[in-house]
């Protein structure tokens, strides 16, 4: 299993497009991702489960994936996540 | 059995009646008889995900060409093919053996009360997305009605208790004869929406739906407010002939359509829409409009749930404005508040005389900046046009000429193309602006006059509230007195004056508007045939002189009564009605 933790960068946080961009990226993969705000833990592939995660711009996530694809599938996730969805940075 | 009730959209059309009940589902827990039931209920579910799946595949087909339209859609397919939920639904079913409604109202329960303890407003309002996935999947798990109109070979016409925005706008108008409902207003949102897509509409008929039974037989009269049930021979056979008529006007006038709109003695009047959504562009220049008089906006902070970007909102104003050019475009900022829009925000005891239009922008700038900044970027076009909502006060124009400036500032020294000499202008809707306009006036280029929200801030009467409904009358003394004064005060300083409310829309007040010396006129695209033959009766001569004699006359009725007389006859080919756009 690989992991990395990264800041979330944009102003508004994982609300519910950033959500869908990052559940549209970890579903190319074939392994399973996960996301965590230190409480709770949530499938990365579920759109449902990373809006409930609510991670508010600032606040840091823990990102791991595990299966075949695992490296390529975490480095796609937290690019997305570090690219800020193209919306206004902190 | 006839029912009177208010015109809301012109136009004669006759169908079965289908009844839209928006009523609660009730999901029973029905147990399964073991294994292999499961098995079929999993199968069932699968089946009614990927069905569902593929209605909303087709609708991002059909809104193809609106990107906020896509992106609401997506966001739907996603929740819809959430892996997670699914497998918390397959999972119920096989341990607990119950049916697949049961299993997935309990999830969708679970999921809204986990949505409901969130803090992030943005993200719990998306619960309503929710319900409407988990809606539609239920309905088909049900095979309750609405299924029934996607599938009904022949057009019908919906009956309904009320209809918000989002229905209406998701009507396909091939399925859609006619729109009749218990509620709701000749002004209100649905009327516009139902008229921007030629569709008849009678609204405020009291309780048409629990008169009418499904498959009835409805004729329904746009024009003049009432709805046939179970029509007698006789009563049939005239609608017929009265919807043949109609379409026949109709026809000959769209042939006219391309051509501008000219007064009798060739005085070019400036003849544009009003425009909810991009998508209404093709229909515009269908129907001839010169341009758009007025793009509401509001529908963009709707779709996108308050994270639209600068690049969002550049995107929606340039492509309207690249289709349009070189006709003009008027793009006016958010007007949230009001009866519309109101997610979020606080509670007010009277919320159109509180937060609403640039009350609400000028408070949040980074936002407010972004908009003007995308409508600059669009006027790359030479196009297009602003235009602010709800301007009281001289100091709001100061702080928002000061905005403009500094954004366009911001363009230049950035190197990003816009036209600098785009015209700025705003709306005239209360008793202040139009006492107070020569004071307001150096401020802009030009200002347009929101009839609807005029009369009701004249006359102090909601427009909403069905007890005072009838006194609301755009024809009332008083406010034709302050159109008549906006015309003077905006010549007095060579600004030009436009109607873009729903006013300029009625073919009776044409002459009327004219006669004040109003410059241009935005109506719903639907009527622009009609405003345009009716505009092509009158002198400017013959025009004034109504327009005068009707400032002398005391009230609405006797106002309408002189129109009416003045201009039956004189446009055969209109429908006109002497009570057109008034309550009761």
């Amino acid at each position: 299993m690989k992991t990395r933790a990264i800041t979330v960068p944009n102003k508004l946080g994982i609300h519910a497009r950033p959500a869908a961009l990052i559940v549209r990226k970890a579903s190319e993969y074939l392994s399973e991702v996960f996301i965590s705000n230190g409480v709770d833990e949530v499938n990365a592939k579920s759109i449902m489960g990373v809006m409930t995660l609510a991670a508010a711009g600032g606040t840091t996530v823990k990102i791991s994936a595990e299966g075949p694809d695992e490296e390529k599938a975490l480095e796609g996730v937290c690019e997305v996540v570090e690219s800020g969805f193209g919306e206004e940075m902190l | 059995m006839r029912v009177q009730g208010v015109a809301a959209s012109p136009g004669i059309a006759l169908g079965p009646a289908f009844l839209l009940k928006s009523k609660d589902f009730k999901v029973v827990r029905r147990e399964l008889s073991g294994a292999d039931e499961a098995a079929r209920e999993l199968k069932r579910l699968r089946d009614t995900i990927d069905s569902v799946d593929a209605d909303l595949s087709r609708l991002a087909k059909s809104v193809e060409h609106v990107a906020e339209g896509r992106q609401i859609v997506e966001f739907l397919r996603l929740l819809l093919r959430d892996p997670v939920m699914q497998g918390e639904v397959e999972q119920r079913i096989t341990d607990e053996l119950v049916c697949a409604e049961f299993a997935l109202s309990v999830m969708l329960q679970d999921v809204m009360a986990r949505f409901r303890e969130l803090d992030d407003p943005y993200i719990r309002e998306r619960a309503a997305d929710i319900r409407d996935v988990g809606r539609r999947l239920l309905e088909k798990l049900l095979g309750t009605e609405k299924e029934a109109l996607a599938r009904s070979g022949e057009p019908m016409v919906l009956v309904a208790g009320d209809l918000s925005p989002s229905d209406v706008a998701g009507i396909d108008t091939g399925q859609v004869a006619a729109i009749v409902t218990d509620r709701g207003g000749s002004t209100s949102h649905t009327a516009i929406l139902a008229r921007g897509m030629g569709i008849p509409a009678v609204v405020a008929l009291g309780n048409i739906t629990g008169v009418v039974s499904p498959r009835d037989t409805l004729v329904v009269d746009g024009i003049h407010g009432f709805v046939v049930v179970n029509p007698a021979r006789e009563e049939l056979e005239y609608a017929r002939a009265a919807r043949a008529e109609y379409l026949e006007v109709k026809r000959s006038m769209a042939e006219d359509a391309q051509k501008p709109a000219e007064t009798a003695d060739g005085v070019r009047i400036e003849l544009s829409a009003n425009i909810e959504f991009p998508r209404e562009v093709e229909q515009v220049k269908r129907c001839g409009g010169q341009g758009i008089g007025l793009f509401r906006t509001e529908f963009i902070r709707a779709s996108m749930h308050g994270v639209e970007t600068e690049e969002d909102h550049f995107h929606i104003y340039d492509r309207v404005a690249g289709a349009m050019a070189p006709d003009p475009v008027i793009i006016r900022t958010y007007d949230m508040g009001g009866d519309k829009f109101r997610p979020g925000m606080a509670r007010e005891a009277n919320p159109f005389l509180g937060y609403r239009g640039v009350r609400i922008c000028l408070d949040s700038p980074d936002e407010f900046r972004k908009q003007i900044r995308g409508i600059l970027r669009a006027s790359r076009h030479g196009n297009v046009r602003i235009m602010f909502p709800m301007i009281t006060h001289v100091e709001q124009m100061r702080r928002i000429r000061e905005l403009v400036s500094e954004v366009g500032d911001g363009l230049s020294r950035e190197g990003i193309p816009f036209d600098a000499g785009m015209q700025v202008g705003f709306m005239v809707e209360t008793p202040a602006a139009v006492t107070a306009l020569d004071l307001l006036l150096p401020y802009a280029d030009f200002v347009s006059i929101g009839t609807n929200d005029l009369t009701q801030y004249t006359l102090a009467v909601d427009r909403g509230s069905p007890l005072v409904a009838d006194l609301y009358d755009p024809y009332h003394p008083a406010v034709l007195r302050q159109i008549d004064q906006v015309v003077r005060f905006g010549h007095a300083q060579g600004k030009w004056v436009g109607v873009c409310g729903v006013m300029a829309g009625d073919p009776l007040a044409v002459p009327l508007l004219l006669g004040l010396g109003v410059d241009k006129l935005s109506v719903a695209a639907a009527v622009i045939p009609d405003i345009k033959k009716m505009i092509s009766a009158f002198t400017i001569e013959s025009a004034a002189r109504i327009a005068s004699e009707a400032l002398s006359l005391p009230t609405g009725r006797d106002i309408r009564a002189m129109v009416y007389s003045r201009v039956a006859g004189k446009c055969p080919g209109i429908l006109l009605d002497e009570n057109l756009g008034i309550g009761r």
